[in-house]
């Protein structure tokens, strides 16, 4: 099948970027959506010309390292599916697409279609965990956990982290991908000891890193490859609210 | 400024839209239920606007309420709204929403037409400079008089009648009261997610009351210059 593909070409962050236009002749049904790319890669390379730069690491839909919004929606327009795992199928021969990176100030572009997406580690690395004593692992049946509760923890778990929430959103919000985070620990009986003082940290980090603010727009729950849930948005308002009248919110404004 | 603090917080500024906009859902609900009492007859509406204006300091509390969580949700709708431009200064060439509705994606627009809207509602009908033309007062028996009185109140229901007999007026408030309704179709449901009350079982059942509430307030407040212009409501005025 043929495909002509308008790809935004950026040399870097400082530089302007702007669209350029491929056509590609050989394109297989089969092929996933990269490896399309890497087609054109191949070719372009062979022309002596700059390949596209572009992210990807397992190509099996669980890394969250493929990025890319594909027709203006990230991850392209087949329902919970990464980049890696959208086919050539879904197109139709002779079919005009267009190619944007994630697009927000907090993923600032690195090189064509790549962005930093280094600001999801640091919201993390601000409470995304729980504190452990090293040494033997516990009884596994030790600490009862309601068929109920590990259900949503993992529900809101399946979150790869991929940033696709934040480029759908028109305001660049992150709050889906903290909002799962957040929940994430905050059904399970491991998460409490850190719960209040988890959601703080993290919606300042949050915030720090220049992400947007929600409009309830559900456009983030539409994009997640992951079809996160924003009922996990509300549980960390909720939980967020709670924290801000605890004990562990005097601890944080101590600590600034 | 301590009593600003809050807009510090992206979820507090959120929280604080929320209530401040469940507030004047509320006062905009039991406004839609005061007007449709024009349906009742002039001595009923003037009455109801008589009762109201009897409250006094009571009525001046409400109103104060109303005044400061509308200056709060604008202030904070404007600090939210700048802020969210400037998390996204580079637009998609090409967009495709999914899910967000144009209600939803329109709030900072329909708002200040809401407000542009209830500005002109206020001059017409609250404070009364804009057809003062259409003022008069009502002479009426009372309904306890033990003897023939007439007393003289304020005449709404002919006000009502007179203003929404010029089409030019009825068109304005059809129109202000449609994009009030767009804004509602969105922020009723919006409250509830701020505030922490979504699960499966009933975010979806409150969604829809959402866009129906909205509907319906639309359809209430719609259909009394409609009434007025067809001759279907003070027809003898």
């Amino acid at each position: 099948m043929k495909v002509k593909l308008h790809i935004w070409r950026q040399k870097n962050n400082k530089e302007k970027g702007k669209f350029e236009t491929y056509e590609l002749n050989n394109v297989l049904e089969d092929m996933s959506f990269l490896e399309m790319l890497d087609v054109l890669n191949e070719k372009l390379i062979l022309e002596g010309k700059e390949p596209v730069a572009f992210d990807h690491d397992c190509r099996e839909g669980i890394c969250g390292a493929c990025s890319l919004t594909i027709n203006g929606i990230p991850h392209g327009p087949e329902k919970a599916t990464t980049t890696c795992q959208l086919h050539m199928r879904k197109f139709k021969d002779g079919d005009e697409i267009w190619i944007e990176p994630f697009r927000a100030k907090a993923f600032p572009i690195i090189k064509d279609l790549v962005v930093d997406r280094s600001a999801f580690d640091r919201i993390i690395q601000a409470g995304g965990f729980i504190s452990v004593n090293t040494g033997q692992a516990p009884e596994a049946n030790s600490i009862l956990v309601p068929k109920q509760n590990a259900d949503n923890a993992m529900d809101a778990a399946q979150c790869i982290g991929c940033g696709a929430c934040v480029a759908a959103c028109p305001n660049g919000a992150a709050m889906l991908f903290v909002g799962a985070k957040v929940s994430h620990f905050a059904y399970l009986p491991q998460g409490q000891p850190e719960r209040k003082l988890r959601v703080l940290k993290m919606v300042e980090q949050m915030q720090k890193e220049g992400f947007g603010n929600c409009s309830n727009l559900y456009e983030c729950e539409a994009a997640c490859p992951k079809e996160i849930s924003v009922r996990f948005i509300a549980l960390m308002n909720r939980d967020y609210l709670k924290a801000s009248c605890s004990e562990e919110k005097l601890e944080v404004i101590n600590n600034e | 400024m301590g009593l600003l603090n809050y807009l510090r917080s992206t979820i507090l500024s959120k929280v604080v839209m929320a209530i401040t906009g469940a507030i004047l859902v509320i006062y905009v609900i039991v406004h839609t239920a005061g007007n449709l009492l024009i349906y009742l007859g002039q001595d009923t509406l003037n009455s109801y606007s008589q009762f109201l204006h009897s409250l006094g300091p009571i009525l001046w509390i409400i109103r104060i309420i109303l005044i400061v969580s509308a200056i709060l949700h604008i202030v904070t709708s404007i600090k939210l709204k700048f802020e969210n431009w400037g998390a996204k200064p580079t637009k998609y060439a090409v967009k495709n929403y999914l899910k967000a509705k144009f209600s939803s994606r329109t709030m900072i627009w329909t708002g200040i037409m809401v407000l542009a809207f209830v500005v002109y509602h206020l001059l017409h009908f609250t404070i009364r400079v804009t057809n003062p033309q259409h003022y008069y007062p009502e002479f009426y028996q009372p309904h306890n008089a033990v003897s023939y009185v007439l007393l003289e109140r304020f005449d709404v229901y002919k006000m009502v009648v007179l203003g929404f007999k010029n089409p030019l007026i009825s068109i304005i408030y059809i129109i202000g009261v449609v994009i009030v309704g767009f804004h509602l179709d969105h922020a009723i449901q919006s409250m509830f997610q701020t505030l922490g009350y979504n699960q499966k079982h009933y975010f979806p059942i409150i969604q829809k009351s959402s866009t129906a509430l909205a509907i319906i307030i639309v359809i209430c407040l719609v259909s009394i210059p409609i009434s007025v212009l067809l001759g279907l409501v003070g027809g003898k005025i």
